[in-house]
């Protein structure tokens, strides 16, 4: 999972055709369909990776 | 993950002033050290602070490098990424510091001001749809999704938005309109076709955070009922128009923009429509008309775009600072929030690009109600040279000029309409005591002159016969009773031209000799331009008893008007002299003076 839209495992639907209604708090809190550390931390390196600072990411 | 972010300010000022030669030496450096994976690079959007551009700011010191040239980055490099210490002498310094200052804490540029546009300019990399997901980026639209049309008209007229392009109407109250409009097909125009000299917040937005003009047209979209919406953006912004359409496809491939958007059923596409440069498609009804493929040409109102707009469709039309203002209200709990700073009649933050003569040459965000004091003066550091403040253009070349006696007048939409100004699209061009203004007048005429559209007589002849009378004020050929005919000609021009253009194009004249009528009587009757512009209308002469005989202004006439041994004084031969001001700019002991024609009094400032 390099971008939001990749997605995280099997269980993720969201896509173009097939959009999630959560899928923009999903991005940076999710995963929100399921409950996953893996799938958690996939999500985090994302924001860790260009993340400047603490206060960096909005919820 | 990174060590360290090296966030390059990539916006069209800095770009001009070097800054992607700044990157290809730091990416040189850095590989050649090794190290080019540890950091990560990013040409983002503008810091505001242009005058000390180029720029880089290292996250997460928070440490800001300026004036920058590609051969500091092998300094930068060895000192603060190897032995992790701050370079001073990149460091900001300048009269209103003790010490070379850091970051936003201690740069007094941004002291003042309250980042609600510019949130992420310079803090995400714009090309990323991530990265403005992370900043909280598409919350509102989520939100817009749950609520109903109404409710969203209802929580931006709250929030007490007004249109940061021009006139300041109440945006909720737009949308509310278009809204209520009967028809199954209807339109968002973003209107980024900013043609004020010396304005570029638009510019600086697009290219900073182009995701949150796609948020807000989206919101807007959902609020009125439109499928699809238009950027009417002028070509000569290649970057935000490179960024916007990356923002378009990403959005696109992210399910933001397209079919049953996060499946809530609604739909929404935005074209990009590039402009031609046009200054009067800046009018809404002119904007649609280019988008149409017409001629861009006002019309007559009514009917207003909300009933019938483009394609004949209701349309909402609304400036880029406008809708980056969009998702901030929308989010849970942004109305209130909004509406928490600013003054009674104008609610939130206004974007300035600050020109002209001030040292701080750049953008800046502040809240309304600031004064012009605060924003020449705290923000903008004062007028370069220490020179005396003498007037701010505000609104642009449809906008008045405000004296240096109202210094202390709070910016807000009716404060600026009652001193004779408007707030525009935020343009504020500061002048010092060597600009004349009659030649402002005749600058500010000119423009619009030019750009007239030319379909309604009172703006097309009118201007033209405006100009011609400043053009003889200036040139020493003014009549007693030509400041009457300017008076009596502005008022028929206001009242009687068919567009925004035409109706507030008098107004810098109509402001200089509302406030510095004395200057325009001093052109007429004196023939005399005591701020040194208009060149038949002075004398340049050296004061013999100060004048110590440098030569740096034999050195620096590009006629060799200047006569006279070193160490004696020296004198200006008239005939020669081309009062190109020269060596006024070099002498150091201020003893060149202006002086009216054939006089040798000293009545300069």
């Amino acid at each position: 999972m390099d971008k939001f839209i990749d997605r995280c495992c099997e269980k993720c639907s969201h896509a173009k055709d097939n959009p999630c209604k959560d899928f923009i708090s999903c991005c940076v809190e999710g995963p929100i369909c399921h409950k996953n550390e893996i799938c958690t931390g996939k999500r985090k390196a994302i924001i860790e990776k260009v993340a400047l600072n603490e206060q960096f990411t909005i919820c | 993950m990174h060590e360290k972010h090296l966030m390059i300010c990539g916006a069209t000022g800095c770009l001009s002033s070097g800054s992607h030669l700044v990157e290809q030496a730091l990416v040189e450096e850095l590989e050649k050290k090794g190290i080019r994976d540890k950091y990560r690079l990013v040409m983002g959007g503008c810091p505001g602070f242009c005058e000390v551009g180029p720029i880089i700011v290292i996250y997460p010191d928070e440490v800001f490098y300026c004036r920058l040239k590609p051969k500091d980055m092998a300094e930068l490099v060895e000192k603060h990424l190897v032995d992790g210490e701050i370079v001073e002498r990149l460091l900001y310094k300048g009269p209103d510091v003790d010490m070379p200052a850091r970051f936003y804490d201690t740069i007094p540029f941004y002291a003042k001001q309250k980042f609600n546009v510019l949130r992420n300019s310079g803090i995400i990399d714009p090309e990323s749809i991530d990265e403005y997901i992370m900043r909280g980026g598409y919350r509102a639209f989520t939100r817009a999704l749950e609520l109903e049309p109404a409710a969203i008209c209802e929580e931006v007229k709250q929030a007490g938005l007004r249109g940061r392009g021009g006139a300041g109407f109440s945006t909720g109250l737009k949308w509310e309109f278009t809204n209520k409009a009967p028809g199954d097909k209807k339109y968002v125009v973003c209107n980024a076709d900013e043609g004020d000299p010396g304005a570029f917040m638009d510019r600086s937005i697009l290219e900073g955070d182009p995701h949150a003009i796609l948020e807000g047209m989206l919101i807007c979209g959902r609020a009125i009922g439109a499928n699809e919406g238009y950027i009417y953006c002028r070509a000569e912004y290649p970057l935000a128009i490179k960024r916007l359409k990356l923002a378009i496809e990403n959005a696109e491939a992210y399910g933001l923009l397209g079919e049953n958007i996060l499946g809530y059923g609604f739909n929404f596409k935005i074209n990009i429509k590039e402009g031609a440069g046009a200054f009067v498609c800046g009018e809404e009804t002119a904007l649609l008309a280019s988008i149409e493929g017409k001629r861009g040409m006002p019309r007559p109102r009514p009917p207003f775009p909300a009933q019938s707009g483009l394609f004949g469709k209701p349309t909402t039309i609304n400036n880029v600072e406008t809708l980056a203002n969009i998702p901030l209200i929308v989010k849970e709990g942004g109305a209130a929030d909004f509406a928490r700073v600013g003054t009674e009649g104008s609610k939130g933050t206004k974007v300035f690009a600050l020109a002209g003569k001030i040292r701080n040459t750049g953008l800046c965000e502040v809240p309304m109600g600031i004064t012009i004091k605060e924003i020449i003066y705290d923000v903008g550091g004062g007028i370069k040279g220490g020179r005396e403040f003498k007037a701010v253009q505000a609104g642009g070349p449809s906008g008045g000029c405000i004296p240096g006696e109202l210094i202390d007048l709070p910016i807000d939409y009716d404060s600026l309409n009652q001193a004779g100004a408007i707030m525009g699209s935020g343009g504020l061009v500061v002048m010092d005591e060597r600009t004349c203004m009659v030649d402002l007048a005749r600058y500010f005429l000119s423009f619009t002159q030019k750009e007239s559209c030319g379909k309604c007589t009172p703006c097309r002849e009118g201007t033209k016969r405006m100009l011609e009378i400043l053009n003889r004020i200036s040139e020493g050929l003014g009549i007693a009773k030509d400041l009457d005919t300017l008076d009596s000609l502005a008022e028929s021009i206001k009242d009687s031209s068919l567009c925004g253009l035409g109706q507030t194009c008098p107004n810098p004249v109509l402001s200089t000799i509302r406030y510095f009528r004395k200057e325009y009587e001093e052109h007429i009757d004196e023939k005399f331009c005591r701020a040194g512009v208009c060149k038949e209308l002075f004398n340049y002469r050296i004061d013999e008893e100060n004048c110590t005989g440098c030569t740096a202004c034999v050195k620096a006439c590009p006629t060799d008007a200047i006569r006279g041994e070193k160490k004696e004084p020296h004198e200006i031969i008239q005939e020669l002299c081309t009062r190109c001001g020269s060596c006024l700019e070099k002498c150091r002991q201020e003893c060149i003076m202006i002086t009216p024609v054939g006089s040798e009094a000293d009545v300069s400032n």
